[in-house]
């Protein structure tokens, strides 16, 4: 099938990280310190998020808790509820809502300040479980 | 001012004895004033009966001195009778011995008859009369006759003698018939005259008795009404009260002292339930300011950490890797960015600590608001790509007096709003015009509008709306500080606004002009 396995070529050999983000100093941080691992694409809204989880099936979501429109806790609901099952990582300035995160869907809580590193191996260790 | 005078000192005597006729102690002090005319007034009815009977028993006791003269002058003439007749009829010298003995007496019975016949008129005329028909019948017939018979005793015997002897005996005896009938009425007239006051004095006795009784008794029930009820109704709001209840008011009636009594009582609970009123306002204000202050902790929490994690990631990877020179320099201006808006939110909260603390001091310098409408515009202009803003001012700068700064921030504050509420994007129209005193700056978007429920709100502070949950960021104080400094310029700032349709915010200032004029 060499339709088949042209597809198979094409598939991109990174793993696909989702970066759910308003802040936009935050969103070009988180692309700048996983860019080098990983494929990043952003989205600025809940609504967005959504359309683009559906859209690429990304490898592992980024969900900031704040989001306009759709907010973070709904998105994580939302993909948990349509049977998404990659790992999904909560981050928010409110570091008091890392219980309701989990709860939501998501597998770990990251509170804003966060280390690159520190997010980077996060998602390895995610991706390696998911594996 | 006389006349007046005149007419006021009755009126001020009759106010005093209303005052004392009010109080508890001038209406016990009128009670016993009548209670003694009472008993005074019965008293004297008793002395007066009293006085009626000795005087009635006096009378009794004279009527019988009166009639036994009578009956011993009545026996002294039949003596002076049976003596001159039989003497008369028979010339014996033996059957005079009773005339002798009776002329004797007569003197002596006749002075006491007379002292006895008292001051009566009619009684003291019988007993003159009387007194001198006696003597006259000794004088002038028994004597003569007594002399006749001893001379020639024939001359007496005659039947002319004896018939004259019997007129007058006889007249004499119907007029001592007649004195004791006088007498007898007068003592049973004294007598039925005592017993009547007798019977009055009991019946007056028995009717002061009676009303002495029956004021006593409402002497008793006054203290218990006037006194006894409104002391126990006092004693149970003062419980009341005791229990925490500062609600409960007495009844200001009664007499004088109890309604001063009252009165102070509900002045003292009222003052205790203004007292108590005012300290739960307090704490109230209290736990306000503590929520508000843990509000504000959350707040800041968050509006610092999402700067803070821009600072410390872009820090982190410069440390760690190697970048071209324009790379740095684009995360390091990130940086600087990021440590900026951090800064700012720090002097947004200083402020707003000023202006509770009513310490935010301000200039009074001459503002161009047009000039500074255009830098703002252009500054926010360039931080959103979304967001047409557009600018119409008249020709001509637009003076008012004040603190550029904070005018600026003001400014900032609004178009900073409507960018954020207007998150589709879309038009921010800036304007602004002199109107009389007064310029005047509209900021309108075409975002999501404040909801009727919230608008009376959105000045409070730390208030956002729905901001949080929508994600948009901001501390909710930005318009509560732009009002406290429009109010200090001595402006006013409002808005309209329709939910889902945008809002549109003015601020009035004076003008510089209108300043100077006001200054002349």
């Amino acid at each position: 099938l060499p339709g088949t396995d042209e597809d198979l070529r094409l598939r991109p050999t990174r793993p696909v990280v989702l970066v759910c983000e308003d802040d936009a100093s935050l969103r070009e941080l988180m692309r700048l310190a996983l860019g080098r691992d990983f494929d990043v694409v952003d989205a600025t809204d809940g609504e967005e998020s959504l359309e683009l989880a559906r859209n690429l099936r990304p490898d592992v979501i980024l969900v900031d808790l704040m989001l306009p429109k759709v907010l973070g806790l709904d998105v994580i609901r939302s993909l948990r509820g349509n049977g998404w099952h990659a790992p999904v990582v909560a981050l928010s300035a409110w570091t008091h809502l890392d219980r309701e995160a989990l709860a939501a869907g998501a597998d770990r809580f990251l509170a804003k300040p966060f280390e690159p590193d520190e997010l980077r191996a996060t998602i390895a260790e995610l991706l390696e479980q998911a594996a | 001012v006389s006349a007046d005078a005149t007419v006021a000192a009755p009126a001020r005597r009759w106010s005093a004895v209303r005052r004392a006729s009010g109080s508890i102690a001038g209406r016990l002090v009128l009670a016993s004033a009548a209670f003694a005319v009472l008993v005074a007034l019965a008293f004297g009815v008793l002395v007066a009966t009293v006085t009626d009977l000795r005087e009635a028993a006096k009378h009794e006791t004279q009527a019988r001195e009166v009639t036994v003269a009578v009956l011993a002058l009545e026996r002294l003439v039949a003596d002076l009778d049976t003596g001159v007749r039989s003497f008369a009829l028979t010339g014996d010298e033996r059957f005079l011995r009773p005339y002798t003995a009776a002329r004797t007496e007569l003197p002596e019975l006749l002075g006491t008859f007379r002292r006895l016949a008292g001051d009566e008129p009619a009684t003291r005329l019988l007993a003159d009369e009387i007194a001198a028909r006696i003597r006259s019948y000794v004088d002038d017939f028994a004597v003569p006759l007594v002399a006749i018979a001893r001379e020639s005793p024939g001359a007496a015997q005659g039947p002319d003698a004896i018939q004259e002897d019997r007129r007058r005996t006889d007249e004499i005896r119907s007029r001592f018939a007649r004195l004791r009938g006088m007498v007898d009425a007068e003592s049973s007239r004294s007598a039925a005259a005592a017993t009547d006051r007798a019977r009055q004095a009991v019946a007056v006795g028995l009717a002061g008795f009676l009303l002495s009784a029956t004021l006593v008794l409402l002497i008793g029930l006054f203290l218990v009404f006037s006194i006894g009820r409104p002391v126990r109704a006092a004693a149970g709001t003062a419980s009341r009260m005791a229990e925490g209840d500062f609600s409960g008011r007495v009844p200001e009636r009664g007499p004088g002292e109890v309604r001063e009594l009252a009165r102070t009582f509900n002045r003292m609970a009222a003052e205790l339930e203004h007292r108590q009123r005012a300290l739960e306002r307090q704490n109230e204000q209290l736990r306000t300011s503590e929520q508000s202050k843990s509000e504000l902790v959350s707040i800041v929490s968050h509006e610092v950490r999402t700067p803070l994690a821009s600072v410390l990631g872009f820090t982190a990877l410069l440390l760690q890797r190697e970048f071209e020179p324009a790379e740095r320099r684009r995360y390091l201006e990130i940086v600087d960015a990021q440590g900026k808006r951090l800064a700012a939110l720090l002097d947004d909260f200083l402020d707003v600590q000023r202006l509770e603390e009513g310490r935010l001091e301000l200039a009074r310098e001459r503002v161009d608001v047009a000039a500074l409408l255009r830098e703002q515009v252009q500054l926010y202009e360039a931080q959103s790509g979304s967001h047409a803003l557009s600018l119409h001012l008249p020709g001509g700068p637009l003076a008012v007096v004040g603190d550029t700064g904070r005018l600026a921030q003001v400014v900032g504050n609004l178009l900073s709003n409507a960018i954020k509420y207007s998150p589709a994007g879309g038009g921010v129209e800036v304007e602004a015009d002199r109107s009389g005193d007064l310029v005047r700056i509209r900021v309108r978007d075409h975002g999501l509008g404040i909801p009727e429920e919230q608008q009376e709100q959105i000045f409070t502070k730390f208030f956002r709306g729905d901001a949080a949950s929508s994600g948009i960021a901001g501390s909710g104080l930005g318009l509560a500080f732009a009002r406290a400094v429009v109010e200090a310029h001595g402006g006013a700032i409002g808005f309209r606004s329709v939910a889902g349709r945008g809002s549109t915010f003015w601020v009035e200032l004076p003008s510089a002009a209108a300043g100077r004029a006001r200054q002349d």
